[in-house]
């Protein structure tokens, strides 16, 4: 064995190795908190994932717009951006799809104008960063709220569906993403679309020379200036991608699962910021964001589940999601603040 | 990170998960293999017995009317019981409101039918599609009952699946009649009108002649409010010879205090005393606004809730509340199911069966106490709330005008009146031209006012 290879396996068990012990931290941490509150934590456990998993048709869609947000926070992060904007960019990615589905009828016209739309967002808020040194956290933030009241305003007093007016126009049946037979039922085929766009980006940040300037500029800035690169440049691409992909998202789960936005916002809302979350747990890799975005979407189904069977309320369920996701997410995260706190420093 | 070790991460985080699944699916076989021996919730084993009284009446009430349901009574007369699911709306507990009415209806249920009741709260408008056809599909569930206008796509999607399960639907109809749905609707006429004339009565007693109304969004269920309030305004005009301003603006949102407060102050400076809300979150803002309009010291004005009681929100200023008995349309929709009393279709809850209505002191209390648990109520006690609406209402609401309520709620309780019910917007504002004009029977679909 050579020494490469070994250093390979070597990583390769450190990273099994961390997951597992995290794993393992919140799912028992987890299990105190349910049994000092009175329930049964395997009992729970078990609800949590063998419901989560029993519809895979439900898993898959659930998982789809977290897919994408979660790729739309890791994509910036490999840049060095911390984009907690994706909650904006799924949003006017969803709204735009809506109105140019409602309109021409067309998917893949609406599909395209959700992608540019976010991405216009993303390059707009990473130019921000890169030229007027904007704050990418606050401007993000901020936008998040202008989109949401806008797009309110835009369902509740223009796109309004008269029969049912907690619900904007549905998309057309002409611009609606099929669903795939498959023995046992049907899954919808957004996810497929979500899983291509990540094969992509994977690509893309891997194999490509864009990728690697982003993950050069990602790593230390002065050293991409010193090779020649634009670290500027690398801001704004990171974020016209990872804006696009949000955009996307909510464009597929528009046209692809829900086909109207409701008048409380409920269909889009919160969707950006698990992908947060999503992007951390799959240490901010293409491929590990796909597994995630599904051991995400299993945890929040399965929690809606305990209610039900348990009757335990549903922040309860809330809770014990959220530590077993920081759990997780926790060791990723520590190194990626530590990158981020030294990128901040090199740059003065 | 270079391409290797990028793809062997993946990996990594692939094996790792799959580790992940196959203990907690080993924890879950395991736990299912024990179940037997654990022993079942304390509310199963005592609510029983009731369960046995409550199905044998039903038993010897209808002899051989279904024969399936009998077949399976008489076989297992203790194993039978009927089990429903409440599916909140989005949100879930903790409104005071819509879903906490649901809640108490359910529980009453549960008491006094001996019924099994489980709860779910949905995350998201994308959930209620899979929830629907998992739990309809399942089997588990004689009844789903869904909570607010939210599940009305959903179950207009899901309905025709699954005939063999029932739905009921609070508040909202799907506009399509199928015989295993019930869409159970409010008569929002009844109460509104009622509190129409309390509010013009107060108006005068506040020394002024103006009352608003501030609206959520122009749909048909706030033209039933309007018809009615209108109605109840110009029934008071009708029978005193006393002139009321009437004012109402739709806000356009359920959801923004903002535009509630400031829409509120337009109103009361235009010299409204007393203003209904009827626009859900939106008129919270209204509430603050008399607040404030009364502690700055321009005069004296008063609120009135709507659906739950809200009086504990400003005892001082909010003596009334229309009520939307939720809990009763609910409690309704599942004793239908146990006494085999089934129907599909649209039913209307009004004054008669108790769906809409005044809330009486005994609901302003338990919602106060609701508010209380939560700590939402605070500086002051559930009784001392009671007390200061009580003051309030016999301080500020003639005995006249409690004669006058009694008289149109007799009409409308016996039938002798009903309300029409618009199904476009162009019927509905000509039934409100027509009111403004006075002449109340063009609100009416059946019996006339003179």
């Amino acid at each position: 064995m050579s020494k490469e290879v070994r250093i390979r396996y070597a990583h390769y068990l450190t990273i099994v190795l961390e997951l597992a012990i995290s794993a393992v931290t919140g799912f028992m941490a987890g299990a105190i908190i349910l049994w000092s509150l009175g329930y049964n934590p395997w009992y729970i456990y078990g609800i949590m994932i063998s419901m989560g998993i029993s519809n895979p048709d439900y898993l898959l869609s659930k998982a789809t717009p977290l897919l994408l947000t979660g790729l739309a926070f890791s994509v910036p992060m490999l840049a060095g951006v911390f984009n907690i904007g994706g909650e904006g960019q799924l949003y006017i990615g969803a709204i735009t799809s809506l109105v140019i589905a409602y309109y021409t009828g067309n998917a893949v016209l609406a599909l395209l104008g959700g992608f540019l739309a976010g991405a216009a967002l993303g390059g707009a808020i990473g130019a921000l960063k890169a030229f007027r040194d904007v704050n990418e956290v606050v401007s993000a933030i901020m936008l998040n709220w202008i989109l949401y009241f806008s797009i309110l305003y835009l369902i509740v007093d223009k796109l309004y569906n008269p029969l049912m007016p907690q619900q904007s126009v549905p998309v057309p049946p002409s611009a609606q993403i099929g669903i795939i037979p498959f023995p046992g039922g049907g899954i919808h085929g957004i996810f497929f679309i979500a899983v291509v766009a990540a094969l992509v980006t994977h690509y893309l940040i891997y194999y490509t020379d864009l990728g690697y300037v982003l993950r050069v500029s990602g790593l230390s800035p002065k050293s991409a200036s010193y090779a020649g690169f634009n670290p500027k440049k690398s801001i704004v691409y990171s974020m016209i991608i990872g804006g696009g992909l949000a955009g996307l998202g909510g464009a597929l789960l528009i046209q692809g699962y829900v086909h109207s936005i409701d008048t409380t916002m409920s269909t889009l809302y919160g969707l950006g910021f698990l992908g947060i979350g999503v992007g951390l747990l799959g240490w901010n890799n293409p491929l590990g964001i796909i597994l995630s975005s599904v051991f995400f979407a299993m945890l929040i189904i399965g929690g809606e589940m305990v209610e039900l069977t348990a009757g335990a309320p549903p922040e309860l369920a809330d809770t014990i999601i959220g530590i077993i996701v920081i759990a997780l997410a926790l060791p990723y995260a520590y190194k990626i603040l530590i990158n981020y706190v030294r990128r901040w420093r090199e740059r003065i | 990170m270079n391409v290797k070790k990028a793809i062997s991460t993946g990996a990594a985080i692939t094996i790792t998960i799959v580790i992940i699944l196959a203990v907690a699916a080993g924890a879950w076989w395991w736990y299912t293999m024990s179940t037997p021996s654990q022993p079942k919730p304390a509310a199963t084993t005592t609510s029983s017995s009731t369960t046995t009284t409550s199905v044998t009446t039903a038993t010897s009430s209808s002899t051989t009317t279904s024969t399936t349901t009998q077949t399976a009574t008489t076989t297992s007369p203790a194993k039978k019981k009927v089990r429903v699911a409440v599916l909140f709306d989005v949100g879930g507990r903790g409104d005071l409101s819509f879903n906490d009415m649901a809640y108490l209806g359910a529980e009453r249920a549960q008491k006094e039918l001996g019924v099994e009741v489980n709860f779910l709260t949905p995350k998201s408008l994308n959930d209620m599609v899979p929830l629907l056809e998992q739990l309809a599909s399942s089997n588990k569930y004689d009844l789903l009952v869904l909570i607010g206008f939210l599940w009305t796509g959903p179950l207009n999607k899901t309905a025709d699946k699954f005939p063999n399960q029932k739905f009921a639907l609070i508040d909202s109809t799907t506009g399509v009649v199928r015989p295993n749905e019930m869409d159970l609707l409010f008569r929002e006429q009844e109460s509104s009108a009622l509190i129409g004339i309390l509010a013009a009565a107060m108006a005068y007693q506040l020394g002024g002649n103006t009352v608003g109304a501030v609206a959520g969004m122009d749909i048909p269920p706030l033209w039933k409010f309007h018809i009615g309030y209108l109605f109840g305004v110009k029934y008071f005009e009708m029978k005193t010879g006393k002139k009321v301003n009437f004012l109402w603006q739709y806000t356009g949102t359920f959801g923004d205090p903002q535009v509630g407060y400031t829409t509120a102050m337009q109103m009361l400076q235009q010299g409204a005393k007393v203003l209904y809300g009827l626009a859900g979150l939106t008129h919270i803002g209204m509430f603050n606004a008399v607040i404030d309009w009364n502690n700055e010291g321009k005069g004296k004005a008063f609120a009135i809730g709507e659906d739950a009681s809200q009086e504990w929100y400003a005892p001082q200023y909010i003596p009334l509340s229309g009520a939307k008995r939720v809990d009763v349309a609910v409690y309704t929709a599942i004793k239908d199911v146990v006494d085999n009393q089934w129907k599909g279709g649209i039913v209307t809850l009004g004054l008669k069966e108790g769906g809409v209505g005044i809330w009486d002191l005994d609901g302003v209390k338990t919602f106060a106490e609701l508010a209380y648990q939560t700590h939402q109520l605070k500086n002051m006690t559930p009784d001392e709330v009671v007390q200061i609406v009580k003051n309030l209402r016999e301080k500020y609401i003639p005995q006249s005008a409690w004669q006058l309520v009694n008289e149109l709620k007799q009409k409308i309780e016996s039938g002798e009146i009903t309300f029409k019910t618009p199904t476009t917007h162009d019927e509905y504002t000509h039934i409100i031209q027509e009111l403004m004009k006075g002449n109340l029977n063009a609100a009416l679909a059946k019996g006339s006012i003179s």
